[in-house]
């Protein structure tokens, strides 16, 4: 028999209603309360329950959509909350054209969703037009820095606003690196004129894979520059019996890292803070939780400095 | 000193074409080998490709078992890698390529399977769009409706199979009950696809409604839109043993009210 009718199909599409009171009030400035990175599985959680979480940041690639259930979820959570936009795909340290498509996206995203945070990554990810879209280091050489520079300050051009750039991990150096990252990093945030969002748990997995003392690396930066701080959690590999740290965001933040961000608290003050997981996505209040601790430590750290 | 161009293009070769000797030399050994460091950057890019893929094609992976599908997305990015900063659209050409696999043998039908999935992802993705104003259609003269061009619902995707995949795609998604054996050999599919009130729809149509909305679609006036779907063809008759006849006041009114037409000028 023919069915001529129209069928429903449960699918991701559908968005389920929202109580009219859902919502904490008026939204609120990205203060120095940790915030947590929002992942599609929890949008209806966060729409129907309306938990205490301070702000939410998103990957802004994944509400690249022209429309649908992600890109509506996303514009009803950003009415209650303080939103940051964090790219992973520009590519700015690519030696391929600045991709104004890819830019002309995180435009409209930006309009749309009106985040008061906008970021991406000190990386490439990208040459001849083939993507890797993972967060590939660059070399620390000068050719390095003037070019991501350039394109930083092109990317920031174009987008009208100052964006931040965060610091990746890496699992190899490049034998042509004339500077320790810290440098490199400072120079292109001087150069560029972005913002830093500096990423502890990136600090930590790199300097344990190149054996440099991470005090180092925040005592070269320069506190005016960072205006948000990642909190994320790692993995361990094992190659010939020689130790590498991954950087997979899918554990609790490490009591290393903790010590790092009290040392941050230090140098830095307060400065809005995120706890990232990317993948083995657990519970919500596992996150809410964990950025629960980063505030009850940034209290302390500020007390014992009182 | 490599420039930076040479060295990512080493890199890159490296990461996506499995050919590590470029870049080997430009990485600092210390401990553990480059080639080991290279390929932990070349499995996060062919996970993160997969897990893309995963979440486009749910069927084809239920369909296939997730050894048969991690094998086949392998192959699948080795030929067509990723060329946007963004991975939504990695899985464009992934029913292409099935059917380069299976063009001739028993799993033809998987190439169809994963269009019908790649254009539920349009659907999902694409923009939203109200009813129709029917106050705004009211002003219209009776005489001048041949003329009028009416638009789909921006999420809207014609889809045509001799398989019944859509039958196939609702076995395999949203349920983890073993599926039935299914018969090929069953109504083929002829549907319109549409997202409206954030729910995926699937409108199963006549051959003449089908040709109607497709002349709707490629922008045509209302009046050819009605020629077309009127045209007779063989499969209105032996398509599913009964001759159809055409109405066009029918299938506006349908179409309306479903949603689907948004618009006309």
């Amino acid at each position: 028999m023919m069915d001529n009718g129209a069928r429903s199909i449960t699918c991701a599409a559908t968005v389920s209603p929202v109580p009219a009171n859902a919502g904490i009030g008026p939204r609120a400035d990205i203060g120095p309360r940790a915030g947590i990175g929002l992942r599609a599985q929890h949008h209806l959680e966060v729409l129907s329950d309306a938990p205490a979480v301070a702000w939410f940041e998103a990957h802004t690639e994944n509400y690249f959509a022209d429309g649908g259930a992600h890109v509506e979820a996303l514009g009803r959570i950003r009415a209650n909350y303080p939103l940051s936009l964090h790219g992973v795909g520009l590519s700015l340290g690519s030696t391929d054209p600045l991709d104004t498509r890819h830019l002309e996206r995180v435009r409209r995203a930006v309009n749309r969703f009106e985040p008061e945070l906008l970021s991406e990554h000190l990386s490439w990810s990208s040459v001849g037009g083939r993507f890797a879209n993972d967060l590939l280091p660059l070399p620390y050489t000068e050719e390095a820095l003037r070019h991501v520079s350039s394109r930083i300050a092109q990317a920031q051009d174009f987008l009208g606003r100052r964006i931040l750039i965060e610091n990746v991990s890496s699992y190899l150096q490049f034998e042509c690196s004339r500077m320790p990252e810290w440098e490199f990093v400072a120079a292109v945030a001087a150069e560029s004129g972005c913002g830093i969002l500096l990423d502890l748990n990136n600090i930590y997995v790199a300097a344990r894979n190149h054996e440099f003392d991470a005090q180092r690396y925040l005592d070269a930066i320069d506190p005016r520059a960072v205006q948000e701080i990642h909190l994320a959690g790692h993995s361990a590999v094992e190659f010939e019996g020689q130790e590498l740290l991954i950087d997979t965001h899918g554990t609790p933040v490490c009591d290393a890292v903790w010590n790092l961000y009290r040392a941050a608290q230090r140098r830095f003050g307060d400065v809005p803070t995120l706890i990232e997981w990317d993948t083995d996505i657990p519970a919500l209040e596992v996150l809410v939780a964990e950025a629960a601790k980063a505030d009850a430590l940034r209290a302390e750290a500020h007390a014992l400095a009182a | 000193m490599p420039s930076l161009r040479e060295l990512q293009s080493g890199v890159m070769r490296a990461l996506l074409d499995g050919e590590p000797d470029g870049a080997v030399p430009l990485i600092a050994a210390r401990g553990i080998a480059p080639k080991h460091r290279l390929d932990v950057y070349a499995n996060n890019a062919r996970t993160g490709f997969i897990e893309s893929l995963i979440s486009s094609y749910p069927a084809i992976r239920r369909l296939v078992g997730e050894d048969y599908f991690r094998r086949c997305a392998r192959g699948f990015h080795a030929r067509h890698p990723s060329l946007s900063g963004d991975l939504q659209p990695a899985g464009t050409k992934f029913a292409q390529y099935l059917s380069e696999l299976h063009g001739d043998d028993e799993f033809r039908y998987l190439s169809e399977v994963a269009r019908l999935e790649w254009l539920i992802q349009e659907t999902l993705l694409a923009a939203d769009h109200g009813p129709l104003d029917l106050a705004k259609l009211g002003l219209v003269l009776p005489d001048d409706y041949d003329d009028l061009r009416f638009h789909l619902h921006p999420s809207a995707r014609l889809f045509a199979s001799q398989y019944p995949c859509v039958s196939i795609w609702e076995a395999n998604v949203g349920s983890d009950a073993e599926p039935e054996m299914m018969d090929l050999g069953a109504a083929p599919d002829r549907v319109l696809l549409v997202r409206t009130g954030g729910q995926l729809k699937c409108h199963r149509l006549s051959h003449g409604e089908f040709r109607f909305l497709r002349s709707v679609q490629a922008g045509e006036r209302f009046v050819a839109a009605v020629e077309s779907g009127a045209a007779r063809s063989e499969a209105d008759v032996a398509g599913d043993g009964e001759t159809r006849t055409f109405d066009a006041a029918a299938a506006l009114q349908r179409f309306v009210l479903a949603g689907v037409i948004v618009d006309f000028q």
